[in-house]
């Protein structure tokens, strides 16, 4: 337990945050780490690729049904490489408070025993923004302590990681929770990868690692599997198995320094267009 | 930085409960975590057909936080329709399900076609005291139950005035509003208390107008009932206590109400003949008792602190040492009644804080001179600070420990009459 990493994923809602995290872990779990995903998510979509489908009984949904008297085995099921998943599930959309239903899922995790000593990682895998205290419990005392912001080149997905990092600077004050990088998700934008070293470095940090985009991640993702299960030979499982390596080996974790609008755009605009802007074709 | 505020005298805005639980035969049903109507069900006297400890509560938890609390409610409000005989159930919404966001209008509404009306109120506790409750609850009745009326009853006219339970006088200062109303020819309407009830409420359109005695509470509900029913209203700001203010009261209504002035001014006449016979009888006593300093204080609410501060300096010739009003009025009504506390008669001006924190309204009471033993009027709490100046003190506000009251009150001549009565009932008991 002494060398288990939390690690909490955050990024704009979209952006590829369940598929590179799912993708991460099969790469960890090769190199024969031990992990646990906690997927924090309403929509429940954060194990799909290690178990083979949405297989899962949230743990919101096994406490509706059952009541709080619940086995471990009832909420955690074993995917890929022997990864335990977890999906917090939460409620019918519209209704209830799904913050709160996240940290209700975390403390009947703690109380079950799902932290046990053997893992090396257990993963966070929070929807888009932090839109409430509930959505930040990973990140609160005793939890995850390294995060990772999943961004990509486009203007909303930067505005976001920013706007998320403004939380993790307020978690960091009090706690010990830090910002471990961005990894850039590939959207094929214009001098993308320029334009998030620029940005990460305005954030006090660096970019962890860039992902590019590829095909073969949709067709995974369409036989419910992760890229290193599904064509382990293929360039894209090569670059999941070098995020996996940048993780485990990463040592380098700040406070980040969110920017104001005005600064965020500018950047943009040093970094984020073309030569010539108006170069729009179909 | 927060604020530490000491003993305040109110309590959130579900302590509306009691606005509900004073309609006879009306009931709430908390939608709140069970500890609520526990905390908020102290005051005496608040037992009887409906006893305020076994209200029903929807009792949510964590799961309801989680899943919201839709199906909670919708059962609870099915079984209380089952098994408690009222004639008005008002949901009150705690704090819980007003951050989860729980669409109480959407579950009520799935009651309109129950036997017996179902309405609801938003008392969440942080959109302020059980003051502005109280408001919420008559707004529901305005908005969820009231229909404007094409008939008008002649002379009919509802009386509004301060909270039920929160004012400890709630019931006798009504019945003698209206007995005040009666005497000069009016018909009053009160939905609270022995006797009345929905009946009372549905004639609330027909009336010709509602008469509001109050410094600021229910300004709100009248507005409403002004642009919904196309009532009209007459805003009082004092409770009048003693004959001074109630025959400027009792004028005033007539004017509005369209009574011929001779039949106010003879019961006008009547009253205070009997009145100043009274005072005239014990005059001897008022002049002798000079154990009594002549400077007071009063910490209460906006209507006593008025009601009584003018009464004391008009009627009684007292002079006004800082008054305290409690009741965490909102900042739109202030300007205008500390110009009521600055238009006392033969000129006198009384000081006026609205402050909310006994602390320092108790080090401002300890450091001023009141030329002897002071008069202190106000909540349980000031017990403490007047022994310790050797005062007189009365309580007549919320918190209320050392006093019962069942249907007492300091409205009109008779009220006037009464604290008289109480104050110098205080004083002599210092020698005697």
């Amino acid at each position: 337990m002494a060398n288990l990493r939390q690690i909490a994923i955050y990024g704009k809602g979209g952006i590829g945050k369940s598929t590179t995290t799912q993708n991460l872990t099969a790469g960890l779990v090769e190199k024969g780490k031990k992990v646990m995903v906690v997927g924090c998510d309403p929509k429940a979509d954060s194990t799909r690729l290690l178990l083979g489908g949405l297989a899962q009984k949230t743990v919101l949904d096994t406490i509706r049904d059952e009541g709080e008297d619940i086995e471990l085995s009832q909420i955690m099921r074993i995917g890929y490489g022997g990864t335990k998943c977890v999906e917090s599930g939460g409620p019918e959309p519209g209704v209830g408070c799904a913050g709160r239903g996240i940290i209700t899922s975390i403390n009947m995790l703690e109380n079950l025993g799902a932290y046990t000593d053997d893992l090396d990682y257990v993963f966070y895998d929070v929807l888009g923004d932090v839109v409430c205290g509930g959505f930040a419990m990973p990140i609160r005392e005793g939890k995850a302590k390294e995060i990772y912001i999943v961004a990509s080149g486009e203007m909303m997905a930067l505005y976001a990681a920013n706007n998320i990092s403004k939380g993790i600077s307020r978690y960091a004050r009090a706690g010990g929770v830090r910002l471990g990088g961005i990894i850039c998700n590939s959207r094929n934008v214009d001098r993308e990868l320029s334009l998030l070293r620029a940005f990460a470095k305005e954030l006090g940090t660096k970019l962890l690692y860039f992902v590019p985009r590829d095909n073969v991640v949709q067709h995974a993702e369409i036989h419910r599997q992760t890229v290193i299960e599904y064509k382990p030979q293929s360039n894209q499982a090569q670059e999941y198995r070098n995020l996996a390596q940048a993780v485990i080996d990463n040592e380098d974790f700040v406070i980040p320094t969110p920017m104001t609008q005005e600064r965020l755009e500018e950047i943009l605009m040093e970094f984020g267009m073309m030569d010539i802007a108006d170069d729009y074709k179909i | 930085m927060a604020k530490l505020l000491d003993k305040q005298r109110y309590k959130c805005a579900m302590g509306a409960m009691q606005t509900v639980q004073a309609i006879t035969r009306a009931i709430p049903i908390l939608h709140s975590g069970p500890g609520c109507a526990q905390k908020l069900s102290d005051t005496v006297g608040s037992s009887g057909y409906f006893s305020p400890n076994i209200f029903p509560c929807t009792s949510i938890n964590e799961k309801d936080v989680v899943f919201g609390g839709a199906k909670k409610l919708t059962s609870t409000i099915e079984n209380a329709l089952k098994v408690i005989d009222a004639d008005l159930y008002v949901v009150l919404t705690g704090c819980i399900p007003e951050i989860v966001g729980d669409d109480v209008e959407e579950i009520v509404s799935e009651f309109k076609d129950a036997e017996k009306p179902v309405i609801y109120a938003s008392t969440a506790g942080f959109k302020g005291n059980n003051y502005k409750g109280h408001e919420q609850v008559i707004d529901a009745i305005i908005e969820q139950y009231l229909k404007k009326s094409d008939t008008r009853q002649k002379g009919l006219v509802n009386i509004w005035a301060d909270v039920p339970y929160q004012d400890l006088f709630w019931l006798g200062n009504l019945r003698e509003l209206e007995n005040l109303l009666r005497e000069i020819g009016l018909v009053p309407n009160t939905i609270f208390g022995y006797g009345r009830g929905l009946e009372n409420i549905k004639k609330i359109p027909e009336a010709e107008f509602n008469l509001l005695v109050s410094p600021w509470v229910s300004v709100g509900n009248m507005k409403k009932m002004e642009r919904k029913l196309a009532l009209p209203y007459l805003h009082y700001k004092t409770l009048p206590i003693g004959a001074f203010e109630t025959s400027k009261f009792l004028r005033e209504v007539a004017s509005f109400a369209g009574v011929e002035p001779e039949i106010v001014e003879d019961v006008i006449t009547r009253h205070e003949n009997y009145y100043y016979y009274l005072i005239e009888r014990y005059a001897d006593m008022f002049l002798e008792a000079r154990v009594m300093a002549k400077q007071f204080t009063v910490a209460a609410d906006a209507q006593y602190t008025l009601g009584i501060t003018k009464f004391l300096a008009n009627d009684l010739g007292l002079t006004p040492a800082k008054q305290y009003v409690t009741d965490d009025t909102p900042k739109q009504f202030r300007e205008s009644i500390k110009k009521e506390f600055e238009s006392l008669n033969y000129g006198i001006k009384a000081e006026v804080a609205f402050e909310t924190d006994s602390f320092k309204i108790h080090n401002e009471i300890r450091e001023h001179n009141y030329h002897g033993y002071p008069l202190i009027l106000g909540s349980y709490y000031e017990k403490a600070v007047a022994n310790e100046m050797q005062g007189h003190y009365l309580n007549i506000a919320w918190p209320v420990q050392d006093k019962v009251v069942l249907d007492d009150f300091y409205v009109g001549y008779t009220g006037g009459i009464r604290l008289i009565e109480d104050i110098y009932s205080v004083a002599l008991q210092r020698f005697n």
